[in-house]
């Protein structure tokens, strides 16, 4: 589908990103709450296996002076779940609009945009949630969300990127979904979430992990949150090279296969 | 997608040689481990869903497309609403178009029928402002009420057919492509619909209807594309391509009736029927048409008193017409041998359909048969000096009208 369209199309946009908040946590009995339980419980876990089985210490902020791994923790995961729950929804949806793809059309891309705009509106009232929580610590950063909307823009990017290449190329191979359930493991633990860099004896990982895939992002996000540092430029530049990049390749790779959808699903 | 605004004057919609293959997998790889297996290669043939169509459908014309199932006409309004793409040619819309293929499309269960207009309608590509604009007259033309605001999951299949319908016709398209969905909701609702579809063809906006149902085409459409097996057979007036299309239709199908079957004790048995129009066997005829069926006998012994019947049934199994030679008193004493029995019936009076043919020998008392066959044959009746098609005879009706001032 051609950029005119997609903009021509832009209140279905709206309406399946609005239908996506809407329908997520139907039939649940907490609903929206489960959007703040999910990091929660796994902050608590990861925070005691991190501190009482490895008996891990969280580094030290550099402008507030605090020390506390849960708040560390969090601010690397809610941008990395971010890219992971995005991209592992996205993965069927393109499937998952068989009905309609065959039915209408309307710019395939949409099916996969609106749930990552969808993610983005829960991770931002994350990062809300979390400022607060930085708070209770005595710590006021809400200022940091200014550069941090600017590092979640890039981050859309590329989660864009790799959700529209993924759920592409699902329609043709239905073990995408599985791969990436690996693939995010290892971006998981390859990225200084549950563990911090110069704690760790390697020196290749320490060197190379805030210059990962996925590390790039988490280590900025933990400079912006976590120890209130504006990142170097060198970073910013890195980071926004690569999401155009990824973002820019998923988009090609999807307007290549998405003529064929209609046939194919 | 949005309006074209290279408009051409008076056409709106070009068709230019198109053609669509699909590919027919013989071993289709869905996971990566196949797909390697089978050395990056699916094995497929191409099949042939439309070749080399052309066409122009001009602006204000109501156009119908007819073929039997695999003709090709699905995959064309599908190619031209964009929604497959060709191999080769080019399709042109001219026009504000809107493709009706399935109703409620992307409707969502839990989603209220509100919000389900919204995106149902911006699916189909109105605007927000557009759609905030139509509502009323959108919940309105559904006669849904207060029942908009309620979940589409407890919505009726009627209410979810209106619903869909009202959205659907409110696009406004100055094109409208049409799938096979004019039957739907009561009778009422129908009503509404065939009335919301004059005012669309009066208003002079262009309508493509894709239907198997050849009496719609004739009815409602000015021009009639009679697809056969991806080739454009016949494009031109409606009342000749229906025509021939129901009678080739016809002639294909000839064979697919229910298979005879037979009971009775035997001592005489009807080897075969025949249909004949002016002396010559056919299996389809004209209504008005002079018609006789033959029933070829025998009977090996001497057989008293047979009588024949025949009846003719519709497929339904509803009689038609059910005569014996008993009510005509012509029963002999006595038969044997072989021979045949004619009933012939004058200008034929039954509605184009097709029919199936029973026959029977009985005893004088008729509680003993003899013979019974069961769908003996099965005939086709097309259109010849009635164009009614339903009910099952004509009994010749003469309209007329006045209205008081």
């Amino acid at each position: 589908m051609s950029l005119r369209s997609a903009v021509a199309h832009r209140n279905l946009l709206y309406l399946l990103t609005l239908k996506e908040l809407r329908t997520r946590y139907r039939k649940s009995i907490l609903g929206w709450a489960w959007s703040l339980l999910n990091p929660i419980s796994q902050m608590i876990i990861f925070s005691i296996i991190f501190l009482a089985i490895f008996g891990g210490k969280a580094p030290r902020s550099s402008s507030s002076g605090i020390e506390n791994f849960p708040l560390y923790f969090l601010s690397g995961l809610l941008p990395f779940q971010f890219v992971s729950i995005s991209v592992g929804a996205s993965i069927g949806s393109v499937q998952g609009g068989a009905s309609l793809i065959k039915k209408v059309a309307f710019p395939h891309e949409h099916l996969v945009l609106s749930i990552v705009f969808a993610q983005l509106v829960t991770v931002c009232i994350e990062l809300l949630v979390l400022s607060a929580s930085f708070l209770l610590f005595g710590h006021f950063m809400f200022q940091w969300l200014i550069p941090m909307a600017l590092l979640l823009v890039l981050i859309s990017l590329f989660t864009t990127g790799i959700a529209l290449a993924l759920s592409a190329a699902n329609v043709f191979f239905h073990d995408i979904n599985y791969l990436w359930g690996i693939a995010s493991q290892i971006l998981f633990y390859a990225s200084p979430i549950i563990w911090v860099v110069g704690q760790v004896g390697n020196e290749a990982i320490n060197t190379y992990a805030p210059w990962g895939p996925t590390g790039a992002f988490v280590t900025a996000s933990h400079q912006i949150l976590y120890q209130g540092v504006f990142p170097s430029l060198e970073r910013w530049g890195y980071i926004a090279v690569w999401s155009l990049a990824v973002f820019g390749l998923g988009a090609w790779f999807f307007n290549r296969l998405s003529p064929r959808f209609a046939e194919e699903i | 997608m949005g309006p074209l605004l290279n408009s051409q004057a008076g056409t709106a919609l070009t068709v230019d040689n198109v053609t669509k293959t699909f590919r027919i997998h013989h071993e289709r790889a869905s996971s990566l481990k196949q797909y390697i297996a089978s050395g990056g290669r699916n094995r497929y043939e191409e099949f042939f869903a439309l070749r080399d169509v052309s066409f122009d459908v001009a602006e204000g014309e109501a156009v119908g497309i007819i073929g039997h199932n695999g003709s090709g006409k699905s995959t064309l309004l599908k190619c031209m609403a964009k929604i497959l793409t060709p191999n080769q040619g080019r399709i042109e819309i001219h026009k504000k178009m809107a493709a009706l293929l399935e109703l409620g499309a992307g409707f969502h269960q839990e989603l209220s029928g509100r919000d389900n207009v919204f995106l149902n309608a911006s699916i189909l590509g109105m605007g927000r402002k557009e759609i905030t604009t139509r509502f009323d007259e959108i919940v309105e033309f559904s006669g849904l009420g207060d029942f908009i605001e309620s979940p589409v999951k407890t919505y009726s299949s009627g209410m979810y057919v209106r619903l869909a319908f009202a959205v659907a016709i409110n696009v406004d398209p100055e094109l409208l492509l049409i799938d096979e969905i004019l039957a739907v909701g009561d009778v009422t609702f129908q009503k509404k619909c065939m009335e919301k579809f004059v005012d669309f063809r009066t208003q002079g906006r262009t309508l493509v209807l894709v239907t198997h149902d050849a009496y719609t085409v004739r009815e409602f459409c000015d021009r009639a594309i009679w697809l056969d097996h991806g080739v454009v057979r016949r494009d031109g007036d409606p009342a000749d391509i229906v025509d021939e299309y129901t009678e080739t239709m016809l002639g294909a199908e000839t064979t697919d009736g229910a298979e005879a079957t037979r009971r009775g004790d035997g001592r005489i048995q009807v080897t075969r029927t025949e249909l004949l129009v002016g002396g010559i066997p056919v299996d389809r005829f004209r209504n008005g048409d002079d018609v006789t069926i033959r029933l070829h006998w025998e009977a090996p012994e001497p057989v008293a008193q047979p009588v024949f019947s025949v009846t003719i049934a519709s497929l339904a199994g509803a009689a038609v017409t059910e005569p014996s030679t008993r009510d005509v008193g012509m029963v002999p004493e006595s038969l044997v041998g072989s021979g045949h029995v004619d009933v012939s019936f004058a200008a034929v009076p039954l509605v184009a359909s097709r029919y199936v043919l029973h026959t029977e020998i009985t005893g004088w008392g008729r509680q003993q048969v003899y013979d019974h066959l069961q769908n003996a044959q099965t005939f086709d009746v097309i259109a010849g000096v009635t164009n009614e098609t339903h009910g099952l005879v004509t009994m010749h009706p003469t309209w007329s009208a006045s209205s008081g001032t």
